[in-house]
């Protein structure tokens, strides 16, 4: 069953602490983080189903998935000095796989692939102890074609009912966003009113919009990452938001969110089919 | 798409030397000490190899390179030469 849902900005800097960032709005960002990790002790989840985009770390150039799930006994990732370990509930994740290909995704699935900081570093802050079995989810945010954001809205909707209809309770985490732009000229100059629109939609119940907007408005906005919450808002449908923090650095448009969720625990269904076409 | 394309075939050699950069420490520490070796070892030619070399990242990215790859691998390279002072708070 779905007892929870959270989207966590994964802003390196979050975790890295340089000079460059502003000291104040990092601990209100890791104040957010801490509401978030009370909320999961409250919750007791036997898994975090985490929805997180790779940044071209687990999977490169030589095959580029748009859906995958990670099945091994456990996964781990690196960056600079830190390092992380969790365990993945390896029968969840499994169900998920066979479930969401018979119900026509065509996923692909590693039993080994590394860890990006996508999930991590929410998960620096958020998991409880002892760590919570993980079921990393990978959707594809950074190689071009992406899924379509309707794509993703489905197998959301695809995924809220494959937990509801299983016996753990499992909270469901998106990483990612709000705008950034990585690596272009738009790196100091994010989209952060796009961001307000889009939180003020979400905390009206009103998420379905968002599977309807375009690829070429979530890149033009520097919120391709937005595809790992909109998988979410598949699955908890036209549940209002509740905007722990909302933090524009310098570079990022930081956002802590929950979706307090009605438990349902069998045929939960998450949310109608996603419009044809929307835009912010 | 405006910020994140298509990565061309043509670039494929140029955006694993950056994937490497960011991701394969062994890598990274033979680029620093010898750049122009690592650089074949990935089979630059000479015109990316001449654009890494200046870490120029629109002309990297007109030849093809991933924005996100040309970002990280600059930041990682700047995290051991300058060693950036982490955790400052």
């Amino acid at each position: 069953m779905l007892v929870g849902a959270f989207a966590c900005a994964h802003t390196p800097q979050l975790l890295a602490r340089p000079e460059t960032e502003d000291r104040e709005l990092v601990l209100r960002v890791h104040a957010a983080f801490a509401r978030v990790k009370r909320r999961l002790e409250a919750l007791r989840p036997d898994a975090i189903a985490m929805i997180a985009g790779d940044h071209i770390e687990a999977f490169f150039l030589s095959a580029v998935p748009a859906l995958a799930v990670y099945v091994g006994t456990e996964c781990a990732g690196t960056f600079g000095r830190y390092r992380y370990r969790f365990p993945i509930h390896e029968p969840l994740a499994r169900a998920l796989v066979e479930a969401g290909i018979e119900r026509g995704f065509d996923l692909v699935y590693t039993q080994d692939a590394p860890l990006d900081y996508a999930f991590y570093v929410p998960l620096h802050f958020t998991m409880p102890e002892p760590s919570v079995p993980l079921v990393p989810l990978h959707v594809n945010v950074y190689l071009p074609p992406q899924p379509t954001p309707k794509r993703c809205y489905e197998w959301g909707r695809a995924l809220g009912e494959i937990l509801g209809s299983r016996s753990e309770r499992v909270v469901l985490m998106a990483s990612g966003g709000m705008s950034h732009f990585p690596g272009t000229d738009r790196y100091a100059s994010p989209e952060f009113d796009y961001d307000r629109r889009l939180l003020d939609l979400l905390s009206a119940g009103r998420s379905r919009e968002l599977a309807g907007v375009t690829a070429e408005e979530l890149d033009r906005a520097g919120n391709i990452e937005l595809r790992t919450w909109i998988t979410l808002l598949g699955a908890v449908g036209d549940a209002k938001a509740d905007v722990y923090c909302y933090e524009p650095s310098w570079h990022h448009g930081n956002a802590v969110v929950e979706w307090p969720l009605a438990v349902r625990t069998s045929g939960f269904r998450g949310a109608g089919a996603p419009p044809s076409e929307a835009s912010l | 798409m405006v910020h994140y394309r298509f990565p061309p075939a043509s670039a494929y050699r140029l955006n694993r030397c950056l994937f490497a950069l960011k991701s394969d420490d062994a890598f990274r520490s033979r680029f620093r000490t010898d750049a122009r070796a690592a650089m074949r070892e990935m089979e630059l030619d000479d015109a990316d190899a001449a654009a890494l070399l200046r870490g120029e990242r629109d002309a990297l990215v007109a030849r093809g390179a991933h924005p996100y790859l040309v970002f990280m691998a600059d930041l990682r390279l700047r995290m051991e030469r300058e060693a950036v002072t982490f955790e400052y708070f």
